[in-house]
């Protein structure tokens, strides 16, 4: 935006500089052509004059009587007029006007035009501002026009030599008035590049000043560009009739192009204007774009040194505003995921210290007690080992040393246990088989999750039974999983309360209890959402308790 | 990072404001009214109105106001000092002087150059080492052109008076030097007086006829000024000893010149008058801008005949464009 603003303001200028130029050549010309009209019909004049003389010399019309009223009319008229002379070709004077007391020390004869007009007779000859000498005590600048003629006397040419003398106050005044600027001026030069007038005339004599005067000479009439003196100005060239001189118009361009310094000046100004305003906008407009970027570049640095409490003000242009609304979604997401995660790590605690409390459950522990108490009391010895054994097992395995992930066989031993214990309470109110595939022994799963089933079957399924109720506790592979039967032949499950069992606290089932919902939760929590407990029950028919977890290489912990 | 910003930005703005001003200054056209005082010997003197018309044209081509002022005689030394010290109230921005006296213009020009006002000299010297520069002629080497066209015209052995113009003056009193050096070598050059004429033409016409009674076998008169050279020439005409008693001359009047012609005086030492009133408006201008202008300027000399006065040189400074020499009315 800079380089085209320079380069407006450049063009500007040389538009202007040009145009002005070439309106001040016009006018220079038109100056220089109004005083060359002047100067013409001054000259015209002077060849008119001369040519009355001749011819009032030569005519019969006029006697030579006439001729000094004839001259002292003309002289009259035209005050510029210096002086008339008629010369014999001996060097007398005929007749002049004005009249004085001619200078004898100055021989008309010996001068170089006089020669010339008498023997290579051309029509007239132009003299350059010299000095006047005709006279005694006058000596006036003039411009002179010389004529030979001859009229004939008694058959024999007499040859005569008229001289104008013309005062050079007039073309001086002709010239002086003219204004090409303040400077501005016209000179005229003859045809040998003499100086025929210049308003510093006297200086270029003294030598204080110079002109190209042979420019001024040699070039064609016309207007001319140039640099003089270390300066620009337009010099125009028009020659002027007969005599062979030629006008000069010289102007200052810098003049003439009205305060072109001033412009100049100007020009530099709305420049620097132009430049100053373009930075100031350039910087307001980054300003307005870039603060949002920067913005959010900083909450981003913060992002990734952990800081997830950040967002941003959606200013800015669209593509920013979108960037940044994208960006706070982007942290609202990962805040979300990691609360979750912290969330599902609390649950799965208290899911695990739930479990931990059943591993040492009260009720279940001193009820059990009392029925060793009892058996030895009743000397049921054997009983009482069974019984010992059996709970010694059960716990042995739910602590498992702290481990969350157990062997099946393990798993099922813990089952075992408890169901025996269970069925020495109920007196053998069933019977429980336990069957495994081969193979699935070894095989890793989370523990304590058959119990709670077992308890359910046995508390709710078993217990309201009249009949001798049947346990099966089955371990087979489904594919890529474990699947965990236990089945019982009991009451079953209203469908309304099978709809609702692994959603709510199974509270209303066994006060305390770890419960169906909590196995569910454990398994899902440990291996995924799509393991789980699922329940088939059939009122006064049965009820299946499906567990499925994965089938995985042992890992060490998880 | 944001504060610095908008400084900047502030200071730029505030950086567009100034322009704003200078661009309605420049626009505005500022007339420069330099104003410089010529101040001469004698303001109605043909030598110095030709002193005037090269002031003026000076101050045509710097495009400055250029006065020209003088007492009306060059004895009136007082009226001068008057003069200088109206230009200084005047606030003048420069001065041109040629001085009537050399000593006692001293003061008031020490007073205008005190007051920021550089004094340039012309024609006529100042004892003061203050003054920017000096134009005009060497007075000495004009005295000695004198002597050379005396020996030249006269011969080398005659009798000659000297017609001094001021005592004092310097121009004066370096003249008679230059002359009695270059006649030093021609011993049969016997100056018989020095007369000094007060610049008064009908006191040097005076002291011209009485020297002639005095001294008659007199050969010549030696004019170190203008108004000495006419008065001799007036007083010769008078005894009708025109050719007789041969006169040099100084300066180029009309009269003189027609004495020329008429042989009245055989050669004349014709200054630069124009010049001096040129250069000295235009060291002044530059002196006023601090430019530094050239201590000496000499202006130069031209030793002019009856022969030589025409040809195309010797015209254009024996007879320069002034009204003098446009009398046509008889």
């Amino acid at each position: 935006m800079l380089l085209a603003m320079l380069i407006v303001s450049i063009s500007l200028y040389h538009l202007f500089s040009e145009s002005a130029e070439k309106s001040a050549a016009l006018s220079t010309q038109q100056i220089v052509d109004q005083v060359g009209l002047n100067l013409n019909s001054y000259i015209e004049d002077m060849m008119e004059i001369s040519d009355i003389i001749r011819s009032s010399l030569k005519s019969d019309i006029y006697q030579k009587d006439d001729l000094p009223y004839i001259l002292n009319v003309t002289k009259k008229l035209r005050k510029d007029i210096a002086t008339v002379v008629v010369y014999s070709q001996r060097g007398n004077v005929i007749i002049s006007n004005p009249r004085g007391v001619y200078n004898k020390n100055y021989e008309v004869t010996q001068q170089d035009w006089f020669i010339t007009l008498l023997n290579n007779p051309v029509d007239y000859i132009f003299l350059s501002p010299h000095v006047q000498r005709i006279f005694e005590d006058s000596h006036p600048w003039v411009v002179s026009l010389c004529r030979a003629s001859a009229y004939y006397e008694n058959g024999k040419p007499v040859v005569f030599i008229t001289v104008v003398d013309m005062n050079f106050r007039t073309i001086e005044k002709m010239c002086n008035n003219v204004s090409l600027g303040k400077r501005g001026y016209i000179y005229i030069i003859d045809k040998y590049g003499n100086m025929v007038y210049h308003p510093q005339q006297q200086m270029i004599y003294a030598g204080l000043k110079t002109e190209n005067t042979m420019d001024a000479l040699t070039r064609e009439p016309g207007t001319y560009f140039e640099d003089f003196d270390g300066e620009r100005r337009i010099m125009t060239i028009k020659n002027v009739s007969y005599s062979g001189w030629r006008i000069v118009g010289i102007s200052y361009v810098d003049e003439l192009v009205t305060n072109r310094k001033h412009f100049n000046r100007f020009i530099m100004f709305i420049s620097i204007f132009g430049v100053i305003f373009e930075m100031m906008a350039s910087m307001f407009i980054s300003y307005k774009i870039s603060q949002p970027v920067k913005r959010l570049e900083n909450k981003m640095k913060r992002l990734e040194n952990g800081d997830f409490n950040i967002s941003v003000e959606e200013k800015g242009e669209d593509e920013v505003r979108q960037l940044s609304r994208t960006f706070n979604m982007m942290v609202g997401k990962i805040k979300m995921l990691m609360d979750q995660i912290i969330t599902e790590q609390e649950e799965k605690r208290k899911s695990e210290l739930k479990a931990l409390q059943a591993q040492i459950n009260p009720h279940f522990l001193y009820n059990t007690l009392d029925s060793i108490i009892w058996m030895n009391e009743n000397q049921n010895y054997e009983g009482v080992t069974v019984m010992v054994s059996a709970l010694s097992k059960l716990f042995r395995i739910s602590l498992s040393k702290g481990q969350e992930v157990i062997s099946i066989a393990d798993e099922l031993e813990h089952a075992r246990s408890y169901l025996t214990i269970q069925k020495m309470r109920y007196k053998d109110k069933y019977d429980y088989f336990i069957d495994i595939e081969p193979g699935l022994e070894s095989e890793r799963t989370l523990k304590l999750i058959l119990q709670p089933i077992v308890e359910n079957a046995i508390y709710h399924g078993i217990g309201p039974l009249n009949e001798k109720g049947i346990i099966r506790i089955s371990v087979k592979s489904e594919g890529d999983n474990i699947l965990f039967q236990v089945t019982d032949n009991g009451y079953g499950i209203k469908p309304e309360i099978l709809k609702n069992l692994l959603s709510q606290e199974s509270t209303s089932y066994h006060s305390g209890g770890v419960g169906l919902k909590n196995v569910n939760e454990r398994i899902k929590l440990f291996y995924g959402e799509e393991y789980g407990i699922e329940i088939l029950s059939e009122v006064d028919v049965g009820t299946t308790v499906n567990i499925r977890i994965p089938r995985k290489p042992f890992q060490e912990g998880r | 990072m944001k504060f610095t910003r908008k400084t900047l930005f502030v200071a730029l703005f505030i950086l567009i404001l100034l322009p704003s001003g200078c661009i309605r200054e420049s626009l505005m056209t500022k007339d420069d009214p330099v104003h410089i005082e010529v101040i001469v010997k004698n303001r109605v003197a043909p030598f110095f109105s030709v002193v005037k018309m090269g002031a003026d044209a000076a101050g045509k081509e710097l495009g400055i106001s250029v006065h020209f002022d003088g007492p009306t005689d060059e004895k009136e030394i007082d009226e001068q000092i008057n003069i200088v010290r109206k230009a200084i109230e005047s606030k003048a921005d420069a001065i041109v002087l040629a001085a009537c006296d050399y000593e006692r213009l001293v003061d008031v020009v020490h007073e205008a150059i005190a007051e920021k006002i550089p004094v340039i000299t012309i024609d006529s010297g100042l004892n003061s080492k203050k003054v920017k520069s000096f134009i005009g002629t060497d007075n000495i080497d004009a005295g000695r052109k004198l002597g050379q066209a005396l020996v030249d015209k006269v011969g080398d052995k005659c009798k000659i008076v000297v017609m001094g113009f001021i005592k004092e003056a310097a121009s004066c009193i370096e003249r008679e030097k230059g002359l009695f050096e270059a006649l030093n070598t021609y011993r049969d050059v016997e100056v018989l007086d020095v007369l000094y004429c007060n610049s008064d033409i009908d006191l040097a016409e005076q002291l011209t006829l009485e020297a002639m009674e005095k001294y008659p076998d007199l050969d010549a008169i030696v004019g170190l000024n203008a108004q000495g050279t006419t008065g001799a020439a007036r007083a010769i005409i008078k005894q009708k000893k025109v050719n007789i008693v041969k006169i040099i001359g100084f300066d180029n009047t009309s009269e003189e010149i027609r004495y020329m012609e008429k042989d009245v005086i055989q050669s004349l030492v014709v200054q630069n008058p124009f010049s001096m009133g040129y250069l000295g408006v235009k060291y002044a201008y530059d002196a006023i801008n601090n430019v530094k202008v050239p201590e000496i300027v000499d202006t130069g000399l031209t030793v002019i005949d009856k022969e030589n006065m025409y040809n195309t040189e010797n015209q254009k400074l024996v007879f320069p464009f002034t009204d003098d020499y446009d009398d046509y009315d008889y």
